[in-house]
């Protein structure tokens, strides 16, 4: 048997699609490929694979992590990539495919891209600044126990920020994996709530999702 | 900004997005500039339910075979999106392009039930097209038109409508757009167009048509003008083996009511039920072949890698086949771990076998529609189940290890009285008691369950019912009330309709051109998604009826006469009027009609189509 861990990404109109339903989607591209997937044992089996982080609805990436298992040992990557890529929906797609290696719990962190569009960027800007020197940045975030308040600061790291003509471009590193997730939604809220010049986020994308030492998880 | 940025911008803003971007696997994307004519397939209710709707998926595969010719999806967005399109000026646009329906050559709507008719004028309205006919562009563009069931008696929306397709449109819907791009081509308006197509068989244009009325508000005449037919009759394909069939469907991201691949096996139904709309208007029964239903399934799963497959019919077990049927597809859905669900079972001959069959692919609960309390009340109505084969059934199901079973049942049918209501309590009652009497059921906590669901009866068009009046509300809220003081058990659970609700329907279903105007009214006043609980206005209804000076009794609670001119007798659904008149009257005798395998009853339709039946 195989393990295989595919890339995968979900841009254009496929950003819509939410991780319940991304789910389904899978199961029945699974079934499209006619790929020999192994299925769970016991009362109902179904197809095992999974997901090593749910993507927000609405944001797009190019490096999504699927794992599954392949029952033909002598089924090459290249195959099991191009009949997959072939049942796909648009603005889905394979990026690579590759024998399992690192455990999933080695993710630690994702980084995010985002535009601010605003009128005034200079102003915005400063806003953003101002936030980020402060000595916390706190939100609230919402666990299975409720509603909890959380100072994201400690874990934050800004990658870049920069002004253009449709407002402020960032990039930003925040913990991913088993143990913590951040969204960079809780950043966008936190910047709202202390009173920035009026924004509306764009282009949320996950650029990538990394490892503790700061490589690429694969 | 165009058009698809506009809608982006604001889509994350709405519950469940991916209905109104479009995608998914299995749509159909064409170059627009290669294309000579387009076709919005609209459905006037949410993307969730029309989606589910297999005679859209059959069409539309259909004409996007044609190179030259695109047909899209559209949906009714729900409330919180409608608000967005509104605020934002979004106009109602087609999943497949995002390009604005009112730049099509056809808007073409489904109409599967009555109560879908309010959100049509919404969604006119929100593409930006004249709801009334009369208000459209000479030019020949935007023809706005309607098939499915309701338009067996489409009068009420008779205003809104330039065409209405009746029967099955396979073959006619393509001879309509071949027809419109010749015309198209050689420059004719839409009037030139309307007259010709008047002349397909199957094409009703309601504005030829014109009615004159009795003082007393009955139909005195029906007149025709441009030439067209006086009577103008459905359409049917007559060989179910080489009729056209998607070999896939657009697969949803988000769940659907029916999520999964659906086979037709069968159309028509040779039962005759006497309240029963489909089991008429779709006659005659045809059958596909085993071999056809199994090479369909098995590349519809194929194609769009669902792992459900339900087959399709009035009454699947009345196929000529159905065990074979049963064996080869069991055989393939098995090996592929699909699930097989089989609707439209019905109770008499419900045999051991078969579930055993339907045991090794699915095990949820068990539904019979018995339909009558009483076997008087069911030999009225033509059910031809009796109470022994309900019991026979319910035990096969009970050592089978069911142990929830659905019975669903009408209240205010034809010669209905108290007894009747008791009945159905009665018979629960014994459902009951036989399940404990049984050595080998079930064991568990909970024991049985039995659900009795009560719809109110509507009388149809083209039913032998159509005559019938509806109970008032009065009376249904008294039957309900008898039921509920009539359950001894808290294993039988009742559930009934809203008597509101189905006034509205048999109003709409009965009704005939007066009725356009309170439409209209209702829907000005808001009115949309009547179908939906939680959106129905019955009170915005009544006032709609009082502006318009219309009496709802006048349809839903008075006898129409058997030699009164009804709305739809200038449609021919091949069933005949004198039929009709004949079951009716037998029903009022209590007596039943064989179905058609056992013996032909004389619908008419057989000659008309100019071959047996059955052979």
């Amino acid at each position: 048997m195989l393990r295989v861990r595919a890339v995968f990404e979900k841009t254009g109109r496929s950003k819509y699609i939410s991780h319940l339903d991304l789910n389904r989607c899978m199961l029945r591209i699974f079934r499209r490929s006619g790929l020999p997937i192994w299925y769970t044992e016991g009362f109902n089996p179904h197809p095992y694979y999974s997901f090593a982080l749910a993507l927000s609805l609405g944001f797009e990436s190019r490096c999504e992590i699927m794992d599954f298992n392949i029952t033909d040992d002598a089924m090459s990557m290249e195959e099991i990539r191009d009949r997959l890529n072939a049942v796909m929906p648009e603005g889905m797609g394979i990026v690579s495919v590759a024998l399992q290696q690192k455990k999933i719990t080695a993710i630690t962190h994702a980084d995010y891209s985002f535009v601010l569009e605003t009128e005034v960027p200079d102003k915005l800007k400063a806003d953003i600044d101002r936030l980020l020197s402060g000595e916390e940045i706190l939100i609230e975030k919402k666990t299975k126990k409720g509603v909890k308040t959380v100072d994201i600061k400690p874990d934050l790291q800004v990658l870049s920020c920069r002004t253009s003509d449709r407002g402020v471009e960032m990039s930003l590193r925040l913990p991913a994996g088993t143990q913590t997730n951040y969204n960079p939604t809780l950043f966008v809220e936190a910047l709202k709530n202390a009173g920035a010049v009026p924004f509306e986020a764009s282009g949320m994308t996950r650029t990538a999702i990394l490892c503790e030492d700061g490589t690429d998880f694969v | 900004m165009d058009l698809k940025d506009k809608i982006e911008k604001h889509l994350l803003e709405v519950q469940k997005p991916s209905r109104y971007i479009g995608g998914e696997v299995g749509s159909v994307i064409k170059d627009k500039s290669k294309v000579d004519v387009r076709f919005a397939f609209c459905f006037p209710d949410t993307y969730d339910i029309g989606m589910s709707h297999l005679g859209m998926k059959i069409l539309y595969s259909l004409t996007n075979e044609r190179e030259n010719y695109w047909c899209e999806r559209c949906f009714a967005p729900s409330e919180d999106f409608e608000a967005v399109m509104r605020e934002n000026g979004i106009p109602l646009y087609a999943l497949e392009s995002l390009d604005p329906i009112r730049d099509f050559d056809f808007i073409g709507f489904t109409m599967q039930y009555e109560l879908s008719y309010s959100n049509v004028l919404n969604m006119l309205d929100l593409a930006g097209i004249p709801i009334f006919s009369r208000d459209r562009t000479e030019e020949l563009t935007q023809i706005v038109v309607a098939g499915g069931p309701c338009v067996c008696n489409p009068e009420p929306l008779a205003d809104f409508f330039d065409i209405f397709i009746l029967g099955e449109g396979e073959e006619v819907n393509l001879e309509l757009i071949d027809l419109y791009w010749e015309m198209k081509q050689q420059g004719a308006k839409r009037l030139d167009f309307l007259r010709r197509a008047a002349q397909i068989e199957g094409v009703y244009v309601p504005q030829f048509y014109s009615f004159d009325y009795k003082e007393d508000g009955t139909i005195a005449a029906v007149r025709t003008s441009e030439n067209a037919p006086e009577v103008v009759r459905k359409r049917i394909i007559m060989d179910m083996d080489k009729v056209y069939y998607p070999a896939n469907f657009v697969v949803p991201f988000t769940e659907i009511v029916h999520d999964r691949v659906s086979v037709e096996v069968l159309r028509g139904c040779i039962r005759g039920c006497r309240f029963c709309q489909a089991g008429f208007i779709y006659r005659p029964f045809r059958e596909k072949h085993t071999d056809t239903i199994c090479r369909e399934t098995k590349s519809l799963c194929e194609n769009t890698g669902y792992d459900e497959v339900s087959l399709a019919s009035l009454s699947t077990s009345d196929h000529s086949e159905i065990d074979p049927m049963l064996t080869q597809l069991i055989e393939y859905t098995e090996k592929e771990h699909i699930n097989l669900s089989l609707p439209s079972l019905r109770v008499d001959n419900f045999s051991e076998a078969l579930l055993e069959k339907i045991k090794k692919v699915r095990k949820s609960g068990l539904t019979f529609a018995a339909e009558g309390g009483t076997q008087r009340l069911r030999d009225v109505i033509n059910k031809n189940v009796s109470e022994e084969e309900i019991m026979n059934t319910c035990r096969i199901a009970f050592e089978g290890g069911y142990s929830a079973v659905k019975l669903y049942f009408m209240m205010g049918l034809p010669t209905e009285t108290d007894e009747d209501i008791v009945g159905i309590a009665e018979l629960a009652q014994r459902v009951v008691d036989l399940f404990y009497s049984i050595e080998n059921r079930p064991k568990g906590k909970g024991g049985v369950q039995v659900s009795v669901s009560c719809a109110t009866f509507v009388p149809k068009p083209f039913t032998p019912f159509q005559f019938e009046p509806q109970d008032t509300r009065e009376m249904i809220e008294h039957k309900q009330k008898l039921l509920l003081d009539s359950v001894r058990s808290k294993k039988i659970k009742v559930a009934y309709h809203d008597p509101n609700v189905s006034q509205l329907e048999v109003i709409l279903a009965k009704g005939d051109r007066r009725l356009c105007p309170v439409i209209y009214a209702a829907w000005k006043k808001g009115c949309k998604f009547d179908s939906w609980e939680e959106h129905y206005r019955f009170d915005l209804w009544l006032e709609a009826f009082a502006d318009c000076g219309v009496d709802p009794a006048f349809y839903a609670n008075r006898r129409f006469e058997y030699d009164e001119i009804l709305p739809w007798d200038h449609l021919d659904y091949l069933v005949s009027k004198e039929f009709l008149i004949r079951e009716n009257k037998t029903a009022h005798l209590s007596k039943t009609t064989p179905n058609c395998r056992q013996r032909c009853s004389g619908c008419g339709v057989n000659k008309k189509v100019g071959r047996d039946c059955f052979c």
